[in-house]
């Protein structure tokens, strides 16, 4: 924990430092850029750009769990699924997120579906491999163990499959989720008239690095509270079971 | 009930990896009669198929050929197994999310004991396996020995009436498993169960069993029967005698399937 507030203090300082090198319409310092956030949050508009990329990234989320879980696990399990699946997620995996963006706006039209499905569907394939490799480390072992003891076919998967599958449902979700937050804003400023990504592209193109940077920092901020103190507390609740690991 | 295992013709190949070559058959043609409440173990060298003998007769691998039957009634391709059984397999195999004591509820919850007996049947095992203050503690948080003293655990709570034991005691020190070796007598004694159990021990297969059975290249090489009445004195003379003749018997299996590897 010192070591991470430390680590941002000094960053704090280089940016600092970085900003007496520069003009502020290049790089504005941290107090500046403070400052507009503050203003920004005053003029009261902050919120709801805010709640729409936030309501976009957990739609996307879902979407691409949805997605990327079952065809994950299916690889893992089923050599047939493997075999004939593969190829295809390397190709969703190689094309493009714009090209997601752009065939969703221009076959189901510029509004919120578009958007969420364009969100889903990219960062989808990167779940799936996640799951697929995950599965495929499972110990098969202890699904004789449980058929030994008469575990009915259910049981095996909820009791014995599920929790093995839990700890890269969750991996995934933490990094799926820095995937798609990423690929919200390139979506917003493509196609949505609200959400940081609208306005970081609005004010880059009215050249205001102060709102830009002011944005920038707003959603970096966000992203890291969800990421590190939401989700790794969840993960550290669920499996507490797990033996530490210190290297 | 009978609960005698008679195995005949069983036959075990697994498929070579690489696509022209050969089956490597493990089992070949056993036949082997246990009788009802019979103890016996089974001796052979590294490899010689211990373990996909108990496999089979647990059903877990039905893929075979022959038959075996429990107390008459045929092991089927599919479904149940005719008799309740308990398997210690050779690796503890602990659901590792669980407590020690959660992982010997799944084996309850899935058997036919009545609820209201789990609580007296754990205690009384935990306590024969001196795990007793450890029922909390994950498997991660046990020793080698103490995993494999709670799968003895499970095996023995959902009260089976054959019990498969893999070598259950190897990763035991001597103190412990020769505590451990009474208790199983002392409870096969009580509760009249049939145990087929796999060692490399021969001290320790002629200390348990009624009879010892050598296998060599997938089949049975010899049975040498332990007549030395029970209870029986680990430090009698009379073990140590049949201790020797199943000692060599097993070195020379041993040879015989090394020579048996080496010719091409
Ligand atoms: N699932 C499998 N697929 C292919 N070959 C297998 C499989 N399981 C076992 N074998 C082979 O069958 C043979 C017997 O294996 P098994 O595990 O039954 O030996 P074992 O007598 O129990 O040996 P050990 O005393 O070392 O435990 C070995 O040669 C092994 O390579
Ligand atoms: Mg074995």
């Amino acid at each position: 924990m010192l070591i991470k507030v430390g680590s941002m203090i000094a960053a704090l300082l280089a940016w600092l430092g970085l900003s007496f090198l520069f003009p502020e319409t290049v790089l504005p310092g941290p107090w500046q850029t403070i400052r507009v956030l503050a203003e920004n949050f005053a003029n009261g508009d902050i919120l709801s750009h805010l709640t729409a990329t936030l309501g976009r990234v957990l739609g996307g989320l879902v979407l691409a769990m949805a997605v990327g879980i079952p065809v994950g696990v299916l690889m893992g399990v089923n050599r047939l699924a493997e075999k004939t699946l593969d190829v295809w997620v390397m190709v969703a995996l190689t094309v493009p997120s714009l090209c997601y963006a752009i065939f969703a706006f221009i076959w189901i039209g510029l509004n919120e579906t578009a958007a969420i499905v364009a969100i889903g569907l990219t960062s989808a394939p990167s779940i799936a491999i996640n799951l697929w490799e995950g599965v495929k480390n499972i110990d098969t072992r202890l699904f004789q163990m449980a058929r030994v003891f008469n575990a009915s076919r259910w049981v095996i998967i909820r009791r014995v499959l599920f929790p093995q599958v839990l700890p890269y449902i969750m991996a995934s979700l933490r990094f799926g989720l820095g995937i798609v937050w990423k690929i919200t804003v390139l979506v917003e400023l493509l196609g949505r008239p609200d959400g940081v990504g609208f306005e970081l592209f609005y004010w880059y193109q009215l050249g205001n690095m102060q709102q830009v940077l002011a944005w920038t920092l707003l959603f970096t901020l966000v992203m890291l509270f969800i990421e590190l103190v939401i989700l790794q507390n969840l993960e550290r609740r669920m499996f507490s079971w797990r033996p530490e690991v210190r290297i | 009930m009978d609960n005698g295992i008679r195995i005949q013709g069983l036959t075990k190949s697994f498929p070579s990896p690489r696509k022209h070559e050969a089956a490597h058959r493990v089992l070949n043609g056993l036949d082997l009669t246990i009788e009802d409440n019979e103890f016996v173990c089974v001796l052979g060298p590294s490899g010689c198929g211990k373990s996909t003998l108990l496999n089979t007769l647990s059903g877990l691998d039905r893929d075979y050929d022959g038959e075996i039957r429990f107390g008459g009634r045929p092991m089927t391709r599919a479904g149940k197994p005719p008799v309740r059984m308990g398997y210690l397999f050779q690796d503890p195999r602990l659901l590792p999310w669980l407590s020690a004591e959660r992982n010997v509820d799944f084996a309850l919850e899935n058997s036919d004991v009545p609820r209201h007996r789990w609580a007296d049947i754990k205690d009384h095992y935990f306590q024969l396996t001196g795990l007793q203050a450890f029922r909390r503690h994950h498997p991660h948080e046990l020793s080698g020995g103490m995993a494999q003293r709670l799968s003895l655990v499970r095996a023995l709570a959902i009260e089976p009436d054959v019990l498969f034991m893999d070598e259950p005691f190897s990763g035991l020190d001597e103190l412990t498993a020769r505590r451990l070796r009474v208790d199983l007598l002392d409870i096969w004694r009580r509760t009249g169960k049939t145990i087929v159990f796999i060692t490399h021990n021969s001290y320790e297969a002629t200390f348990l069993a009624d009879r010892v059975v050598v296998l060599s290249q997938g089949r049975i090489r010899r049975e040498i029967p332990v007549t030395v009445p029970r209870p029986r004195d680990y430090d009698d003379p009379a073990l140590f005698a049949v201790s020797k003749e199943v000692s060599a018997t097993f070195i020379a299996a041993a040879e015989e399937a090394e020579r048996a590897r080496s010719r091409p």
